[in-house]
């Protein structure tokens, strides 16, 4: 035993060159961000006169915040009402759909079961151009709805993808036993699958909110109204903007990300598994 | 799998059907409907109104003499090839990250990778056009104090001679013609992803303490060790990303269109067949050629998807 533990300990600091490798890959990694965050408190002249290194915090240009916030504050309400309505839609017809497939095999299961599955397969470009005029058609050119219900539509295949192989791993004592209670489905899915999925619908949750977060092709063809811009649009927006104050910029950016930093501080370990799979998904 | 339910059960469960009317009928309008309504209009002349002329196969006879198309395909060829390449570091930095032996490093380094996806990727996207910038931004400025530029500015008038970069003039990223694709591949350096480390994290999670100390008795050097030990059991990830990241690449232009605009910038050289389409439909109003574009792309995808079904098997 003390050996083997000796050995691992002469291993373990032989990994010092290691360390050094991947720090030097994380600052690279991490210098966007930092120069994100200390650029927003400066203004063009005190950026151009230094670039790299922070402010004294007793010059740091508070302003810029105020200014990015009042900028950016109506896109992040528009785009939160999408994220977390498109996010709740998304999984509640998940469910539902996923229990219809895991409950029993109905007949007909497997067509439609293959209907889904052939939508995660099939590249979605040539989509775009039909969906926007359905949209025109529909009157939801220029709404919200147009890009809760579109992100509800994609959403479908890979959250009933994983929501199934869910389900069907519950224990079938559990689902008989509440129907001889005289529950029926509709009970059923509220009293046995929900409880039981939470961590399952958090990280599908996670993946939804980051997707929408950070779509910006769709709402920058269905919204004109720079009332209802979303976050995407938004940016695009200030991006077009002839004389840039970078800082004012930059702090708006920052602003962008604390819906996101807030998430990834209460469920990191969620935040870490979601994204590994939803890798899987592309 | 269990069998079908019967025909009297499944009769008594009707009900069932109405939990799948949701994701069905969402699906069929905007997934199903979008599609069909593409195949149908791609044979007509067509300015996104009510009016429209079926004119038979001659968007596509359009199409297949479009140069701007062609030279989106080479395009994108390129960028598919940086993209591979880009694939390198992420599977670097798994391996290292696993080889540390202590677990809370590990989990560290980890949560430090994730920590770039809290920024939106349109910010890291606008923050990478801000390094790009030719008078303020950061690019310049680090190969001018590194030296780098004199290097580049050498190689320019001895070897390369595209006369871009000059000793006195701030080098123009995005907006000369012949460093769009250069600009393109730095684009991200130094090009992890969180989501890849992640997965090649967990392929390489099954392999054991004794596998590498087995290994370090037979004399296996650190290269070999990738070889033998981390490559094989991470290949499945690998042919994975490979796959997605190059349909990924076929279908993707948001990239190009905010970087560049929607005419593929100076030159139009970072024009791709996505972008191409969104230029026709959107920009010129041709919306039926543009659906024609789109069909053109989507049998180019789903040929390379069914090539990779057959030969890469995906353990899921």
């Amino acid at each position: 035993m003390s050996i083997r533990a000796d050995s691992v300990n002469a291993r373990g600091q032989r990994d010092w060159p290691m360390h050094v490798v991947i720090w030097a890959f994380i600052v690279v990694e991490l210098f966007p961000i930092y120069m994100m965050l200390q650029v927003s408190f400066k203004d063009n002249s005190a950026f151009i006169e230094n670039p790299w290194l922070p402010t004294n915090p007793a010059r740091w240009i508070w302003a810029n915040w105020v200014f990015g916030l009042k900028l950016i504050g109506p896109y992040i309400a528009n785009t939160i009402f999408v994220a977390v309505s498109g996010t709740a839609g998304t999984l509640v017809c998940a469910l539902l759909g996923a229990y219809f497939f895991a409950r029993y095999r109905m007949p007909f299961g497997r067509v439609l079961w293959a209907l889904f599955m052939v939508l995660m397969m099939l590249p979605t470009i040539a989509n775009l151009v039909p969906l926007f005029s359905l949209l025109k058609n529909l009157s939801l050119l220029n709404t919200l709805w147009a890009l809760i219900l579109v992100g509800m539509a994609g959403a479908q295949a890979f959250n009933l993808f994983v929501l199934r192989n869910f389900i069907e791993d519950i224990p079938k004592d559990l689902f008989e036993a509440a129907e001889m209670d005289g529950a029926n489905h509709l009970a059923q899915l509220r009293h046995v699958v929900v409880p039981m999925s939470g961590s399952i619908l958090g990280t599908l949750a996670i993946l939804a909110f980051l997707g929408k977060w950070n779509e910006f092709l769709l709402p920058l063809i269905v919204l004109r109204d720079k009332d209802l811009f979303t976050l995407g649009v938004g940016l695009i927006y200030l991006d077009g903007e002839y004389v840039k104050q970078w800082g004012q910029i930059m702090a708006a950016y920052v602003i962008a990300s604390v819906p996101l930093i807030v998430i990834f501080l209460f469920c990191m370990r969620l935040f870490v598994r979601g994204l590994s799979q939803g890798a899987i998904k592309g | 799998m269990s069998p079908i339910l019967p025909p009297k059960q499944a009769l008594r469960n009707w009900r069932l059907y109405f939990f799948l009317l949701p994701s069905l009928s969402l699906v069929a309008i905007f997934s199903y409907f979008p599609a069909a309504s593409a195949i149908y209009h791609s044979f007509f002349d067509w300015q996104g109104g009510e009016t429209k002329q079926f004119i038979g196969w001659q968007n596509f006879r359009r199409a297949f003499g479009d140069r701007v198309l062609w030279d989106s395909f080479l395009t994108v060829g390129f960028l598919i090839l940086f993209n591979v390449f880009k694939m390198i570091p992420s599977i670097a930095m798994a391996v290292l990250i696993h080889r540390l032996k202590s677990d809370r490093w590990q989990y560290f380094y980890r949560v430090l990778l994730v920590v770039p996806m809290i920024v939106p990727h349109l910010v890291t996207l606008f923050i990478w056009k801000f390094f790009f910038d030719p008078n303020l931004g950061v690019l310049n400025r680090v190969l001018d104090a590194t030296g780098a530029k004199r290097v580049l500015v050498w190689l320019d008038r001895h070897i390369l001679g595209w006369n871009v970069f000059l000793g006195d003039a701030p080098i123009g990223w995005l907006s000369d013609p012949n460093l769009i694709l250069p600009a393109l591949f730095l684009w991200g350096f130094p090009w992890i992803g969180a989501v890849g480390v992640l997965i090649y994290l967990a392929g390489l999670q099954s392999i054991g303490q004794e596998v590498y100390e087995a290994a370090e008795l037979d004399g296996v050097g650190p290269f070999g060790k990738f070889f033998y030990i981390e490559l094989p059991l991470i290949l499945t990830q690998v042919r994975l990303s490979l796959v997605l990241l190059i349909i990924g690449t076929l279908q993707g232009y948001g990239l190009m269109l905010l970087l560049l605009g929607d005419a593929g910038g100076p030159g139009g050289r970072g024009m791709v067949p996505g972008l191409w389409m969104y230029n026709r439909a959107f920009i010129a109003g041709e919306f039926g050629y543009a659906c024609a574009l789109g069909m053109i792309l989507f049998v180019f995808i789903l040929g390379l998807t069914t090539l990779n079904n057959r030969y890469v098997r995906v353990d899921k």
